[in-house]
């Protein structure tokens, strides 16, 4: 089994793309038939496998780049340790060409023997900042040998001992309980103290005061490898975190979100939450959607109704027809857009208008006085505008339901028929006003459904201007709606009851 | 006869051989009929319309020199009409010309037991391939060669005949209850699916798929793409009207201008000898570039300004 590619795609599920399986069989015989030579490659292929929707694209590319970033970043390193002085041409070709190894006899040999397969080894393996290099680069000025542990182990240079030391630092520090992104600094700096950070930076602070050339040369050679050292430990610490972490907090914060009051949530959590709606939208979707009904009327089906009947000796009786009719069902949704629930509004509306596979006729009206509708608004631009406008447009005014029902009566009664579910979304709050009930009457007679959703909680209604008490029998169904809980579960409802 | 393995054998040469088909596409685009034919596995590919979804399955059939069996689906598409038919009219006559022979084959059975009997050794032969019509399916897996299968547009077909395509298209074999399974002959067919997105496909039928997603190109693609297509025009009114249609995408549209019409609009002009975009050129061929008049009346304002930019950025 390729653990590398098992662990990018643990990558890409904490980043939530899913992946079953079955696309990991596919994702691994892709990777057998490309390699792991040519990037670009790799990755066209990979995104073909793994990622099945424009969003799960965009996420695969960046963590595709953040995982992968890895074995390139760290094969930049050395060169930079190597000093300004000289070098450069080198150096260059080293950090331009990773792949092909353009550096000295010793980085040649050391790609013959890297195991191909794994990217990360293969160019670490070219990259190795051997002493060599370090020796050529200074002039060959001799150096002092290094006393720490982790000096020793650095100018040693050998890839596989210091990817070994700095996982096994991680374990030691725990770092796949990493949950957050501002805790990266954190692991990073523990994963290097647990390494002997400390004595290192004493031996290089004993150096750089000391006498002699050789030992002032390793320490400025000690302070590169130390920083190389911390770039792969910060990219390891990422890696662990795009593994283990990301997940955790955003679960955490989408299972709040859920039973947080519409109006308390704050602007930078709508992005969030406009996820959530599709997600749940979805869901109601993927169940309702093979509810449709099928009539079998119309068009007489002649080579069915021949077949049906060739066992009655052609005597045709046993009709079949044509034509399968999909039953649409209309919905109105008339909702206050006032300031006290116009949050609410926007999430209904961006619930409806996300299951416009199953609600295709979904239209949309908007009141605080006077009523108006937006479903034209919604069809043109994006539900965060359409809001925007809407709001501005209707949102102005006091509420006034006895108005709001005037026009709703004007612009489309006559549309309102026995398929027809009317959501009215509103706290019921009339100012005092005439509630024009007998509007609603006539909707409630000719309607399938009328549900009335009132972000309010229950014990409020009827308190002080409030008319539910007078609305409600008019209702086929009344319902408190102030948290998305509340909204996904009227709206799966409410598809049961309507596809 | 195209030499199949010989053109699929790296992603730079199928690229090469469907440019030599006209077809100027990405790498992405190639590494994905790359895997198709490799991994043996469908493609689904999405994006606007006009990019060339359906296009490239029917390049690919020209490139390996494979015959295309299109499905196009539409919404109450079933199985009668994408998978297989009995011939009815056939079996009916059948019955008919073959009732003395069956009396024949009856005469002197004792009993009805007997009859029945004699009836079983004939087998279910009005039930047999003979009697069998294949739709485009079917067809696609009886193809000796194997053979470039397109279903177009699967996202106007129905939930069922989605889960209908699981079976085909997980194991290219179909089960019709009177004969048995039919699997693919000797070369399993290459699936191109192209959806427009209209609704969400189930994910069953995306597990199954490599997905490709075809976006608009940008300025340099869709110059070479022009080139390929209409060679004749000129240089530089080429590189004016990509600009300028690049500049329309960015409005907004009720329907953007897709490849295909900036394909139709070099022709148009190349028709017209025009050998660089002015205001009033573009306002007078403006709707072979935008369907709706609205969009026409809304671009009209900006017709200058995108014009002058376009030609300013190609000179």
């Amino acid at each position: 089994m390729d653990q590398l590619l098992t662990q990018f795609i643990g990558a890409l599920r904490n980043a939530d793309i899913r992946i079953s399986t079955a696309e990991t069989l596919d994702a691994l015989s892709t990777v057998e038939l490309v390699g792991y030579s040519d990037r670009r490659l790799l990755k066209d292929s990979l995104s073909l496998v793994l990622p099945k929707t424009l969003d799960e694209k965009a996420a695969f590319d960046t963590c595709f780049d953040q995982f992968f970033s890895f074995g390139e970043r760290a094969s930049l390193p050395p060169a930079a340790a190597d000093s300004d002085v000289a070098l450069s041409g080198d150096a260059a070709g080293q950090a331009g060409n990773g792949q092909t190894g353009a550096g000295g006899d010793a980085q040649d040999q050391r790609t013959g023997n890297a195991r191909p397969g794994t990217p990360r080894q293969q160019t670490n393996a070219i990259t190795t900042p051997g002493q060599d290099d370090t020796t050529a680069a200074l002039g060959g000025g001799e150096m002092s040998e290094p006393q720490s542990p982790l000096g020793q182990l650095l100018v040693r240079g050998n890839q596989l001992e210091i990817t070994i030391a700095i996982n096994t630092a991680g374990r030691q520090v725990n770092v796949h309980e990493i949950e957050v992104f501002t805790q990266k600094g954190v692991y990073t700096r523990r994963i290097m103290d647990a390494m002997g950070q400390a004595e290192l930076q004493q031996e290089i602070t004993r150096l750089t005061d000391s006498a002699a050339i050789p030992d002032r040369r390793r320490a400025v050679d000690l302070t590169h490898r130390r920083d190389w050292l911390r770039e792969r430990v910060r990219d390891y610490v990422e890696h662990q975190f795009l593994l283990h972490a990301d997940v955790t907090g955003r679960r955490l914060r989408e299972d709040l979100l859920r039973d947080v009051r519409l109006s308390a949530l704050e602007q930078r959590h709508h992005r969030l939450l406009q996820d959530l709606v599709l997600r749940m939208a979805r869901r109601l979707i993927s169940e309702h959607s093979r509810r449709r009904k099928v009539f079998r009327r119309g068009q007489l089906h002649v080579p069915r109704t021949l077949r049906r009947n060739m066992k009655y000796d052609d005597a045709v009786f046993d009709l079949q027809w044509k034509s399968v009719k999909v039953d649409r069902p209309k919905v109105f949704a008339v909702c206050d857009v006032s300031g006290s629930v116009s949050a609410y509004a926007r999430f209904m509306l961006m619930f409806l208008y996300s299951l416009d596979e199953v609600l295709p006729k979904v239209r949309s009206f908007a009141f605080s006085s006077d009523l108006g509708e937006v479903s034209e608004l919604f069809a043109r631009t994006s539900v965060d505008e359409a809001i925007a406008i809407a709001l501005k447009q209707y949102g102005s005014g006091s509420t006034d339901y006895g108005q709001a029902f005037a026009d709703f009566r004007r612009l489309c009664l006559d549309e309102v028929d026995n398929r027809a579910t009317v959501i009215i979304l509103g706290d019921a709050r009339n100012n005092y006003g005439d509630a024009r009930t007998d509007v609603l009457k006539e909707l409630y007679d000719r309607s399938k459904r009328v549900i009335w959703l009132n972000p309010e909680p229950r014990t409020m209604w009827n308190t002080g201007d409030s008319e539910m008490r007078h609305y409600a029998p008019y209702c086929h169904q009344v319902d408190e709606c102030s948290t998305l809980a509340h909204l996904e579960r009227i709206v799966g409802r409410l598809l049961r009851a309507v596809v | 006869m195209a030499d199949v393995p010989q053109i699929a054998a790296s992603v730079v040469s199928l690229q090469q051989h469907l440019e030599a088909h006209r077809y100027i596409c990405s790498a992405q685009i190639a590494t994905a009929v790359y895997l198709a034919y490799h991994l043996r596995k469908p493609v689904l590919i999405e994006g606007p319309p006009g990019v060339g979804k359906t296009e490239l399955a029917k390049t690919t059939a020209e490139m390996f020199d494979l015959p295309l069996i299109r499905l196009q689906c539409y919404e109450g598409l079933d199985e009668a009409k994408a998978l297989y038919e009995w011939k009815y009219g056939k079996q009916l006559l059948y019955t008919q010309v073959l009732k003395q022979t069956l009396d024949e084959v009856l005469q002197g059975a004792k009993g009805f037991a007997e009859s029945v009997k004699r009836l079983h050794e004939f087998g279910d032969i009005f039930f047999s391939e003979e009697f069998l019509e294949a739709r485009p399916l079917l067809k696609a897996l009886q193809e000796e060669r194997g053979c470039v299968l397109l279903i177009d547009e699967v996202d106007k077909s129905d939930h069922e005949f989605e889960s209908l395509l699981l079976e085909i298209l997980s194991d290219y074999q179909v089960s019709i209850p009177e004969i048995g399974t039919v699997r693919a002959r000797r070369e399993p067919p290459l699936v191109f699916l192209t959806s427009n997105n209209t609704r969400e496909i189930s994910d069953a039928l995306k597990r199954r798929c490599l997905h490709l997603y075809i976006p608009f190109p940008d300025i340099e693609l869709e110059q070479r793409i022009i080139n390929a297509r209409v060679p004749a025009i000129p240089p530089q009114l080429r590189a004016q009207l990509v600009r300028f249609i690049h500049g329309l995408r960015d409005l907004d549209l009720k329907k953007v201008p897709s490849i295909s019409e900036t394909i139709d609009w070099a022709r148009t002009l190349l028709l017209l000898h025009a050998d660089r975009l002015d205001p009033e050129l573009v306002s007078n061929t403006m709707n072979v570039i935008l369907k709706f008049q609205e969009d026409i009346e809304n671009v009209q304002p900006e017709l200058r300004t995108l014009t002058e930019k376009a030609t300013k950025e190609s000179d």
